[in-house]
């Protein structure tokens, strides 16, 4: 299997011990767990920052800390790009100063990105000759982005990128993450304490509950999990999309918004139609009804069936075959009393104010 | 306005502090590196060594430096035999001085100013393949650039102060050695009160530039070393 890094190695403090081994298949992956669950201290001990107790960390078959080989690499060898949570842009030089600093110390046999390409492609030409001062969150984060592209690294670190960023920004940032991906080929680890983040974003997740590694997954079967049950907290989930606006119904404060064949009835935005817009639903937020509702206030009402069942412990996430496929979150209890089951028909209820648009 | 001794002495005073901030600041700025970014036994030892200037009366230091750098003590010596230089009595003892005893000073300046230094930033830079070298000047000395000049300038100012270490280290000697401190005390005790006031009154001019500069210098450059 073309796999790219390999690890085994594990890390104690006073209070807290960090264990685990594997190895990544190339793709995007997520580390997923609760805060305190050993995430970042795992991205540190790859980068280099935080050196394991025993252990060894191969990055593409090259050793990069080995205690038996006492070998340990030192940060800036490693060729690892790093985002940290905070944006740390440097604040004594310029946005393009910035981005050429870890170029300028790449040796040029070893350039393959040009910032040039990751300018244009992250669009922050028109920032390039400002200092750091003004830049909204989403503009340093694309920044620090290309500074850390631009050393043509191996492997890509982003600790909790999204975490201070503003739901539309979020959305940007992860097309931006699929195409590098795709276009440069670079791996990507991913820390993040958001399912739905995860679910969106990544093709693997490891998922750590305190310091230990419960287990690795393709993304599309993380899900299936039961373990997974014991770290996320019902409520927690979202549907995310991109959808397209199609018609104002400004009088009755609804815009209306394609995603794949859905039409849904959005709160009012000021957007002109054709435009793309992102928007989220919290899978607990969606109710499911066997027959179709009557005079409800609820303004989207879709039928569907049921395609899959996950339990999640006391909560029960139910994926429509709709297009797009939702997820709805719903507790056994329920799953019980209307005897849901894989196949039947179903209607869903989505309030339109429970949509939240992404701007 | 001025005679020529106190022109001499006014002369002797600036590049005796000039030096003296010239070969501590390197110093400190190892120093206060060493003492907030890493950790090794004898640490504390090290950050009592850099304050004993400070607590020490001058002449004591300076009596000290006399012994070390006199002909017959172990750094004079080497340096008499290899390089024929004699350092005691001569305005290079005097800057020497104002190195020792404003560099508790510098160092305790330049600390604050380094660990005010986010050390994410220079761990992103070490991501970004920088080694620790390049990290410290690339990143850390521009963000502590204004611990840097606050350090700079209170180490000058010091060394124009200085008085007790010079006085035994370098002597008193008009034209050679005296510095504007020495040379107050001298027409003070000589009675010469005149003289005296017009070298005060341009201690206080090289002071009130000091603080200008300093002031000016802070305020020029936008941004804040977090």
């Amino acid at each position: 299997m073309n796999e790219f890094l390999n690890f085994n190695f594990s890390k104690s403090y006073p209070d807290f011990e960090l264990r685990t081994s594997g190895s990544f298949p190339h793709g995007i992956i997520a580390i997923f767990g609760p805060s305190g669950s050993g995430k970042t201290t795992f991205l540190n001990c790859i980068a280099g920052l935080i050196n394991p107790d025993i252990g060894e960390i191969r990055l593409n078959q090259k050793l990069l800390f080995s205690t038996n080989a006492k070998t340990n690499l030192s940060p800036d060898k490693r060729r690892i790009g790093y985002m940290f949570q905070e944006n740390l842009l440097f604040p004594h030089l310029t946005v393009e100063q910035n981005i050429l600093y870890g170029y300028r110390l790449t040796k040029p046999e070893e350039r393959r990105i040009d910032p040039e390409h990751i300018v244009d492609l992250l669009e922050i030409r028109p920032l390039l000759n400002r200092n750091t001062e003004g830049l909204s969150m989403g503009e340093q984060q694309r920044i620090v982005l290309a500074r850390a592209l631009s050393t043509s690294p191996h492997l890509l670190l982003l600790d909790e990128p999204l975490g201070s960023l503003h739901a539309s920004m979020k959305a940007s940032i992860i097309l931006h993450l699929e195409y590098i991906y795709k276009e440069l080929q670079i791996p990507i680890i991913y820390v993040s304490h958001s399912l739905s983040e995860v679910l969106k974003i990544s093709d693997y997740t490891m998922v750590m509950n305190q310091g230990n590694q419960l287990f690795f997954s393709a993304t599309k079967n993380l899900l299936e999990h039961p373990e997974l049950s014991s770290i996320i907290s019902p409520g927690t989930i979202q549907n995310i999309f991109e959808a397209t606006i199609i018609e104002h119904r400004a009088i009755h404060g609804i815009t209306m918004v394609q995603i794949g064949a859905t039409v849904l009835a959005v709160p009012y935005i000021q957007e002109p139609t054709g435009e793309a817009t992102s928007i989220s639903i919290s899978a607990s937020d969606i109710l499911i009804a066997l027959e179709k509702p009557q005079n409800i206030s609820a303004r989207n009402i879709l039928i569907t069936k049921i395609e899959k069942i996950d339990s999640l412990g006391s909560t029960i996430l139910i994926h429509t075959n709709s297009d797009p496929s939702l997820k709805v979150e719903i507790t056994s209890d329920a799953l019980n009393e209307m005897k849901l089951s894989v196949g039947i028909e179903v209607y869903l209820i989505i309030k339109s104010n429970s949509i939240t648009l992404m701007d | 306005m001025f005679s020529s001794p106190d022109i001499q002495a006014i002369l002797v005073s600036l590049q005796a502090a000039s030096l003296g901030t010239i070969l501590g600041l390197p110093l400190a700025i190892g120093i206060a590196w060493v003492l907030v970014r890493s950790s090794f036994k004898g640490k504390a030892i090290l950050d009592i060594l850099v304050s004993f200037p400070l607590v020490l009366p001058p002449v004591v230091t300076g009596y000290i430096m006399l012994i070390v750098l006199g002909r017959q003590g172990p750094i004079g010596s080497l340096l008499y035999q290899t390089l024929g230089i004699n350092v005691v009595f001569t305005w290079v003892a005097a800057g020497l001085a104002c190195c020792i005893v404003s560099l508790p000073l510098m160092v305790r300046a330049l600390e604050v100013a380094i660990s005010g230094v986010d050390h994410k930033m220079e761990l992103a830079a070490r991501s970004l393949g920088a080694g620790p070298i390049k990290t410290f000047t690339s990143i850390t000395l521009p963000l502590a650039y204004r611990g840097i000049i606050s350090a700079v300038l209170i180490a000058f100012a010091r060394g124009l102060g200085e008085f007790g270490a010079t006085m035994i280290v370098a002597g008193n000697i008009p034209g050679k050695t005296q510095t504007l401190p020495l040379a107050i005390f001298t027409n003070l005790q000589t009675g010469d009160e005149a003289n005296a006031i017009r070298l005060v009154a341009f201690s206080l001019v090289l002071a009130s530039i000091s603080l200008i500069t300093h002031h000016i210098l802070l305020k020029r450059r936008g941004f804040r070393s977090q």
